[in-house]
């Protein structure tokens, strides 16, 4: 009788000290639903999710899932990119992720690892149902077509891509074909220089509310215009363009821009670099098109805007916003057909500094760094 | 090494340890990477969490007050039972000082939770009104009130000799996007992958 007295007692003990203390606690079954489509071209060869935990801290729950999948490209063709949309509802109602792999080259049989490292915090202890969805959102062939329903229009972003992918690395190619190893290790050497010395900012991004401005920057909002940079050889030119700004904040970008070209033009994408006040400049981000039925026809204007709120700093610090250009950074045609800055217009503009290294640069220079120059001069040569 | 327990760690990083404990904890720290990194885990979890900034309205001193004096009836309580010999009885499971003993741990326990899960008080954050992208030291995230999603990079910053110079070269490039989103890109470094991750909202 006492014994069972006890028990209840001790159970009561054990779950409040538990509840009280930070500890992992393994995530339900179901926690992770991958789904591929049927006719997908990929299939799932192999999960492993062993290093997902939960922890409780305090009243909230800190949900940790490393999800690394082995795909299988039963597909008669070359993968180069494939895009995969991560959701869940059950942490933020409206947020979603993405994760991509480009510049790969996975012939038919051929199997690849995704890795997907993701981090929640959801305000209740309390776990049911799935935490997180996997689904194809798409995968680029080599020859740039397409499967998959593109609910994240990643045919676009993974055809932009792969076309820079291209273009570095023939680039990186004709150096070694001219110059041979030496001028290969020495344009890789200046391309790890370059991201080595590349200004960075940290951005943060506010929709439907004001980003947090620097309290000694109370400055009132005004509208400072856009310089741009043309490239003789670009289907759309800018043609004006403004923002809000206050000290370290700026709102709202608008830019015009009009159709040069003899085709029909349904994406345009700027690039926005922002100079502080000691003429230091940096790359602040991409403003796409707003609409997305966007119809440009050849001579026609349109207006790229967004309305949302940009707060920039760096090492903690706010960098206020001294002038701004735009250029443009990106095109897509009405048949699909897309348009970038060639490497000689970025260089000849100093983009290539400002820029970030393109997947295919950064995945050579990785290659490079870690195994040497005989192995990049083999990883060129194989495509 | 002897690492401090999670519960001292958060209180470090709440700022809420005496002053001898803090000394010794920050003695530790300066020596101990997964110590700090657990700190600052907690500190981003504080800043994330408004509600786990103190409420105004509770009288701590009238409720350490309240739980000391359960503790020791709780204790006076045990005392009663275990100055008795062990036999078996036939009393009601819960009566007397056993009762008493159950009500006072109940109580310390629901008081506990009505402080862990207490509605959340206006913070700091609660200002910032919309969703919210930005980057952190491991990653990108999309923040809508208390919850939140976050990719994490899958590489590190490395650091090489180039032209006889020792060079910091970051190894994730960070995309952010006036629409509303924020992009990561690195090589992987466990699978060797080229990697785009992006964060987004939809109304």
């Amino acid at each position: 009788m006492r014994i069972k007295a006890q028990g209840p007692l001790a159970l009561v003990g054990f779950l409040s000290a538990a509840s009280l203390l930070a500890q992992d606690i393994p995530l339900p079954s179901g926690s992770i639903k991958i789904n591929l489509p049927d006719g997908s071209p990929l299939l799932i060869a192999g999960t492993v999710t062993d290093q997902s935990r939960a922890t409780a801290r305090g009243a909230a729950m800190v949900i940790d899932l490393d999800l690394l999948l082995q795909l299988r490209n039963v597909s008669g063709r070359q993968i180069h990119g494939v895009t995969l949309r991560v959701v869940s509802q059950e942490v933020t109602v409206g947020g979603y992720a993405s994760v991509a792999y480009p510049s790969l080259h996975v012939g038919p049989g051929e199997t690849f690892p995704a890795r997907i490292d993701i981090e929640l915090v959801r305000p209740t202890q309390a776990m049911s149902g799935s935490l997180v969805e996997v689904n194809l959102d798409g995968v680029l062939f080599q020859d740039l077509s397409f499967y998959g329903p593109d609910r994240l229009n990643s045919r676009r972003s993974m055809t932009a891509r792969e076309m820079e992918a291209q273009r570095d690395r023939e680039y990186f190619k004709r150096i070694l074909a001219q110059r041979g190893p030496d001028g290969l290790k020495t344009a890789m050497l200046e391309s790890l220089t370059r991201q080595a010395e590349r200004p960075r900012l940290d951005v943060r991004v506010v929709r439907g509310g004001p980003a947090v401005t620097s309290a000694a920057n109370p400055a009132p909002k005004s509208a400072a215009e856009f310089a741009f940079l043309e490239f003789p050889d670009s289907p759309v030119a800018p043609v004006s363009g403004y923002a809000q700004v206050a000290g370290n904040e700026a709102r709202a970008p608008r830019i015009d821009v009009r159709n040069d070209s003899k085709q029909v033009v349904r994406w345009v994408e700027i690039g926005w670099l922002v100079r502080d006040q000691s003429g230091r400049r940096y790359m602040a981000a991409s403003i796409p098109a707003a609409d997305p039925g966007l119809l440009l026809r050849p001579g026609g204007t349109a207006r790229v805007l967004q309305d949302t709120a940009l707060n920039f700093s760096k090492d903690g610090r706010p960098v206020n916003i001294h002038d701004m250009t735009g250029f443009v950074s990106q095109v897509q045609f009405a048949d699909g057909r897309m348009w970038q800055p060639g490497r000689g217009d970025l260089e000849k503009e100093s983009l290539l500094n400002l820029l970030p290294p393109s997947n295919e640069e950064q995945r050579l220079s990785d290659v490079y760094r870690k195994k040497g120059i005989s192995a990049l001069v083999e990883e060129l040569k194989k495509y | 090494m002897r690492h401090p327990n999670e519960a001292a760690l958060a209180l470090q990083a709440g700022g809420d340890l005496g002053t001898l404990a803090r000394w010794k904890m920050e003695r530790h720290l300066a020596r101990c990477g997964r110590c700090r990194e657990e700190v600052a885990a907690f500190q981003a979890l504080r800043e994330l969490l408004p509600e786990m900034a103190a409420p105004r309205e509770i009288h701590w001193n009238r409720l350490a007050a309240e739980m000391k004096a359960n503790i020791r009836l709780g204790l006076a309580a045990g005392e009663c039972v275990g100055a008795e010999p062990v036999t078996e009885r036939d009393t009601p499971l819960f009566a007397g000082a056993r009762a008493a003993a159950a009500f006072a741990s109940v109580l310390v326990l629901l008081i506990g939770g009505i402080v862990l899960e207490r509605p959340a008080p206006k913070g700091e954050l609660a200002g910032i009104e919309g969703v919210e992208f930005q980057t952190t030291a491991n990653g990108i995230q999309v923040r809508e009130g208390v919850g939140m999603l976050r990719l994490l990079n899958g590489a590190q910053d490395f650091r090489m000799q180039i032209g006889g110079r020792v060079r910091d070269v970051p190894a994730v490039t960070i995309t952010p996007g006036a629409q509303g989103s924020m992009g990561a890109g690195y090589v992987d470094s466990q699978t060797g992958i080229p990697t785009v991750t992006n964060v987004y909202y939809a109304d």
